[in-house]
C-alpha cells in the first residue's frame, strides 16, 4: 500500500542518542521513513518517542547519530536553513496548543503562507480549500478557543499541509480525543497525505490509531525493537 | 516587512483583556517617557537668561535649567522600571505565542520583528498623544520655539517607540531559539551575575577613591559632590538589592523549617524557590527610598541654613527660588515613589496571574483563602524589611553628610523624621500587594481548574 | 464468544418484506460481512422451526422457470418476539474462552516460550487492524460495515492491549525469578 516508488529512504535517522539533562531519552535509535509512506511509531511512555520526532524534524539536535533528509544531513545545517526547511518541507501537528489563540482558525491555517511572503488574500484563499478539505469551512472566523477539540486538531493539521510539505510530523495528533473525532482526524490526515504525496510521521500509544500507517516501528527505553521482539 | 506588519496588527487585535492592560500599561510609560523627553528638550533648546514666567526663576539661568533637565533625566529611571515591568505581564503566554509561531515555519529575525513591532505600536499608542498634547502647552509658555526644537519634539515622539521595540527585540533574543520556547527548558530565574557583582564593586571602588582622594591631593574638591552623591546612592541601592535577595533566601529557609503557621510556610517556601524574585521588583522601590531618605535629610540641612541666612540677609536670590527647587525635588521623588508602586502593584498582580490554576487547586483541596492572602503579603513584606531598612538609613546617612559638608551652620539635633521614609515607603509597598487582593478572589474560582 | 442468534437475525431480515431462503442467506452475508456465512441447510431448518413456532408463515411458493422458491414471512407474534430479544440486554461474557490466552496461559506454565508467540500474535493482530482500517476508511463505504469493522477493532485493540500487559509482566516476572 505504500506509494514509495524508490528504494532510497526520504528521511533517515541513525543511531540518534539524546539526553535531557542526566535522562537518556534516546540511546542509539535507528529508522527510515521512505517518501509517501506512511510510518507509526508506537511505545509506552516515555520511550522517547517525542524526542524521536522532534530530532527528526530538526527541531532539537541530537547529541550524537545523524539525521538525513533528502540526502542532507540535518544535524549540520545551520538554524537558518532549518527554519526555511521547516517552513517549506515539513508540517508539524502536536497533540495541543500549536494554534495561536489570538488569531481566527483561517489566519492560523493561512499563517504559513503569510510568513512565506504571500499577500493576505491570497494566502487565505488556500486556507481556506484546506479547511473545506478538512471539514471545518464553517468554523473559520473563530478563535481556537471556541473550537471543539476535534475541530481544532483538523485546523491544525490544515496549517501542517497548506504549505505542501514532504513529511508531516504529528506527535499523538489525536490524544485528547474521543473516538469518533479520532477517526475523522485520523481519516483526514492519511486521505489528504495521500492525495498530496506526503509521506507521514505519526507517534502514537493507540493501536488504533497507529493501525491507519502502513508500517510500524516501536520504541522502548530510547531504542527500536527488533521485529521479532515485544518489550 | 508588510506580513510581519499585518500580523503583528492582527495578533494585538485578537488579545484578550490581560493583554490589552500591557499595551495600556506600556502606553502610559511611553506617554510619561515622551512627556519628560519633550521638556527636556524645551528647557535644553532655550540659550542663555531668559525670564520665565512658570518656575519661580528656576529656569531663568542656563546652568538652572541644566539642572533641572538632569533632575528630569534621572526621573526617567522609575518610567523605565514601569515601562519594563507592564512588558512582563503575561509574558509566559506570549513566550508561548512566539514558539507557536516559530513551529508554523517564522524564521527567529521574522518572529523578533513581529515582537517588537508589537511593542513598538504600543509605545507609540503612547507617545503620539504625549507629543500631542505637549506641545500646546509648552507653546502657552514659550510663543516662538527654535526650529531646533521642534526638531527635537519630533524625535522624541519617534524616539520611544523605536527604542521600546529595541528593546523588546532584544530581551527576546534567547526565547525565539528554541520552537518548543521556554516551556521545555526548566525554569531558570534570574540572579545577580557576574555584571551586577562588577558594578557594585567598581561602584565601591569610585566611592572610596573620592572619599580618599583629596586627603592626598589638593585638586580634587567638593566639585564632586552631586557625583559622590549619585555614586554613593547607587551603591547603596544595588547592596539593599543584594540584601533582599540573599534575605530571602535565608528567611526562607530558615522559616520554612520552623514556623507552624501555614500562610509563613507558603511565603517562606516560595521565597527559597525564587529568592530573586523580590529583588526583581522592589529594585525601584529601594531606589526611590535611597533617594527619598537622602533627601529628607539634605532638605532639613538646608532648610535650616537658608532660614538662617534669610534672616541674615545674605541669601543670593528671593527665599521662594530655593524653596520652590526643594518642593520640585520632592515632587519628582514622590511621582517616581507613585511610578515604583504601582510598577510593584503590577507585578504582584502578574504573578498571581500566573499562579491562578495553582491557587486555584489549593482552594479547592480546601486551603483557606485568608490564609493565601496573608501569604502573599508576607511574600512581599519579608524580603522587604531588612532592604528598606539599609536604604532608608543609607540614604539618609548621605543626605545628612553631604549636607553637612557644604553648610556651616550646625545642625540642631540629629532629627529622626527622615527616618520615617523607609517606613512609609514600607507601609505604601504592602498596600500596593494588598492591591493585588481582589484578584485573588477572583482568580481561584473553581472555574479555573477546567482548563488543566 | 457468544453464538450470534440466527433465528433472531433471520426474523429481523424478514420484517422488512417477505422473502425466500435464498435471498435470505444472501441479505445475511451482505449486512454480517465479518460473521461467519450461513449455510443453506442452516437457514431452511431455521426457517421451518420458525413456521413450526408461529413465528414465520408460508407466504407462497412461486417457480420462475427453475427450482422451486418458497417464499416466507414474519407474522405478528415474529415481530413481537424479534423487539423483545432487541430489546434485552446480553449479558456481558461471563467466562474467559479465548485461545489466546489459552495458548499463553498454556504456554507460561509448561516453560514454552511464551514472548515470541505474544511478537507473532501482535503482528498478525496489527496486519488485520491494518486492514479493517482500510476497509472502514474507504469512501463509500456503508454503515453496516463500518460499524461491523470498528467492532472487530475495538476487539483486536483489546487482545492487543492484553497482549502488551502480559509481556510487559512476563518480563517484571522473569527478573523475579531471575534475581531469586
Amino acid at each position: 500500500m505504500s506509494n514509495g516508488d524508490s528504494t532510497v529512504p526520504l528521511l533517515a535517522a541513525r543511531d540518534l542518542t539524546k539526553a535531557h539533562g542526566r535522562t537518556e531519552a534516546l540511546r542509539g535509535a535507528s529508522v527510515e521513513l521512505r517518501a509517501g509512506e506512511i510510518l507509526a511509531v508506537t511505545g509506552p511512555s516515555g520511550s522517547g518517542k517525542s524526542t524521536l520526532l522532534h530530532c527528526l524534524a530538526g527541531i532539537v539536535s541530537p547529541d550524537a547519530g545523524s539525521v538525513t533528509y533528502d540526502g542532507q544531513r540535518l544535524d549540520e545545517l545551520p538554524e537558518k536553513r532549518l527554519s526555511e526547511l521547516r517552513r517549506t518541507d515539513f508540517g508539524v501537528v502536536f497533540q495541543f496548543g500549536q494554534l495561536i489563540p489570538e488569531l481566527t482558525a483561517l489566519d492560523n491555517v493561512a499563517l504559513p503562507l503569510m510568513l512565506a511572503g504571500a499577500p493576505r488574500k491570497d494566502a487565505q484563499a488556500a486556507a481556506g480549500e484546506w479547511l473545506e478539505r478538512f471539514g471545518v469551512r464553517g468554523q473559520e472566523a473563530l478563535r481556537p478557543g471556541e473550537l471543539s477539540g476535534g475541530q481544532a486538531q483538523r485546523a491544525a493539521l490544515a496549517r501542517a499541509l497548506v504549505t505542501g510539505p514532504k513529511v508531516v510530523f504529528a506527535d499523538e495528533p489525536t490524544g485528547a480525543l474521543d473516538s469518533l473525532a479520532t477517526e475523522q482526524v485520523m481519516t483526514s490526515l492519511v486521505h489528504t497525505a495521500r492525495e498530496a504525496g506526503a509521506a507521514v510521521l505519526l507517534i502514537t500509544h493507540d493501536a488504533q490509531v497507529a493501525a491507519y500507517a502502513d508500517r510500524e516501528v516501536r520504541l522502548s527505553d530510547g531504542a527500536v525493537l527488533p521485529a521479532g521482539v515485544t518489550a | 516587512m508588510r506580513a510581519e506588519l499585518r500580523l503583528a496588527w492582527l495578533l494585538t487585535r485578537g488579545s484578550d483583556r490581560r493583554e490589552w492592560w500591557r499595551v495600556a500599561l506600556t502606553a502610559v510609560g511611553a506617554a510619561l517617557a515622551t512627556g519628560i523627553g519633550v521638556t527636556i528638550v524645551a528647557l535644553t533648546s532655550l540659550d542663555g537668561y531668559y525670564s520665565v514666567s512658570v518656575g519661580s526663576g528656576l529656569l531663568d539661568s542656563t546652568s538652572d535649567r541644566r539642572n533641572v533637565s538632569i533632575a528630569l533625566g534621572l526621573l526617567l529611571i522609575p518610567v523605565l522600571g514601569f515601562v519594563g515591568q507592564c512588558a512582563r505581564i503575561g509574558a509566559v503566554h506570549r513566550d508561548r505565542r512566539l514558539a507557536a509561531l516559530r513551529l508554523a515555519g517564522a524564521a527567529p529575525w521574522q518572529v523578533r520583528r513581529i515582537a517588537a513591532l508589537e511593542s513598538g505600536l504600543a509605545c507609540l499608542a503612547g507617545s503620539m498623544p504625549a507629543t500631542v498634547t505637549a506641545v500646546p502647552v509648552l507653546l502657552h509658555a514659550w510663543s516662538h520655539p527654535s526650529p531646533g526644537a521642534w526638531a527635537g519634539f519630533a524625535l522624541m515622539a519617534v524616539a520611544v517607540p523605536v527604542l521600546g521595540a529595541a528593546a523588546s527585540a532584544l530581551s527576546l533574543r534567547r526565547v525565539v531559539a528554541s520552537p518548543l520556547g521556554r516551556v521545555r527548558r526548566a525554569g531558570r530565574a534570574w540572579a545577580p551575575g557576574r555584571l551586577f557583582r562588577t558594578v557594585t564593586w567598581l561602584l565601591a571602588a569610585t566611592a572610596l577613591f573620592i572619599v580618599v582622594a583629596p586627603v592626598f591631593s589638593d585638586r580634587f574638591t567638593f566639585d564632586f559632590g552631586p557625583v559622590t552623591v549619585f555614586v554613593l546612592a547607587l551603591l547603596i541601592s544595588f547592596t539593599a538589592v543584594w540584601l533582599t535577595g540573599s534575605s530571602s533566601r535565608q528567611l526562607g529557609e530558615g522559616l520554612a523549617a520552623r514556623t507552624r503557621r501555614p500562610d509563613v510556610l507558603i511565603a517562606a517556601e516560595r521565597l527559597r524557590d525564587d529568592p530573586w524574585a523580590a529583588a526583581r521588583t522592589h529594585a525601584g522601590v529601594l531606589l526611590v527610598t535611597v533617594a527619598g531618605s537622602g533627601f529628607m535629610g539634605v532638605r532639613q540641612i538646608l532648610l535650616a541654613e537658608l532660614h538662617a541666612r534669610s534672616r541674615e540677609g545674605s541669601l543670593a536670590a528671593d527665599l521662594s527660588y530655593y524653596t520652590t527647587g526643594l518642593d520640585l525635588a520632592a515632587a519628582a521623588i514622590l511621582f517616581g515613589l507613585a511610578l515604583v508602586l504601582t510598577a510593584l502593584a503590577v507585578g504582584t498582580a502578574e504573578s498571581l496571574a500566573t499562579r491562578r490554576r495553582g491557587l486555584a487547586a489549593q482552594v479547592a483541596a480546601g486551603v483557606p483563602q485568608a490564609v493565601l492572602a496573608r501569604a502573599l503579603l508576607l511574600e512581599t513584606a519579608l524580603p522587604l524589611a531588612p532592604a528598606a531598612a539599609v536604604a532608608g538609613v543609607g540614604g539618609f546617612a548621605i543626605g545628612t553628610w553631604y549636607a553637612s559638608l557644604t553648610s556651616d551652620v550646625t545642625v540642631a539635633p540629629v532629627p529622626y523624621v527622615p527616618l520615617l521614609v523607609p517606613l512609609l515607603v514600607y507601609a505604601a509597598c504592602l498596600l500596593a500587594a494588598a492591591c493585588s487582593l481582589p484578584l485573588l478572589r477572583r482568580s481561584v474560582r473553581p472555574a479555573e481548574l477546567r482548563y488543566a | 464468544m457468544i453464538a450470534m442468534s440466527t433465528r433472531h437475525i433471520l426474523l429481523g431480515l424478514l420484517a422488512s418484506g417477505p422473502s425466500h431462503g435464498y435471498d435470505l442467506k444472501r441479505r445475511h452475508d451482505e449486512r454480517f460481512p465479518q460473521a461467519r456465512p450461513l449455510a443453506y441447510g442452516q437457514v431452511y431448518t431455521t426457517l421451518q422451526r420458525l413456521v413450526r413456532d408461529g413465528l414465520a408463515e408460508v407466504e407462497g411458493t412461486d417457480s420462475d422457470g427453475g427450482p422451486e422458491r418458497t417464499t416466507y414471512r414474519s407474522t405478528d407474534d415474529g415481530a413481537r418476539e424479534l423487539a423483545k430479544w432487541a430489546g434485552e440486554i446480553a449479558p456481558p461474557a461471563p467466562f474467559v474462552t479465548n485461545e489466546i490466552f489459552a495458548k499463553v496461559v498454556v504456554s507460561i506454565l509448561s516453560g514454552g516460550d511464551a514472548d515470541a508467540y505474544l511478537a507473532a500474535q501482535r503482528a498478525a493482530h496489527m496486519q488485520r487492524m491494518r486492514e479493517l482500517t482500510a476497509v472502514k476508511t474507504a469512501p463509500g463505504a456503508d454503515l453496516a460495515t463500518v460499524l461491523s469493522t470498528d467492532y472487530a477493532l475495538n476487539h483486536l485493540d483489546a487482545d492487543l492491549r492484553w497482549m502488551t500487559t502480559t509481556a510487559a509482566r512476563l518480563t517484571t516476572l522473569t527478573a523475579e525469578v531471575d534475581a531469586a
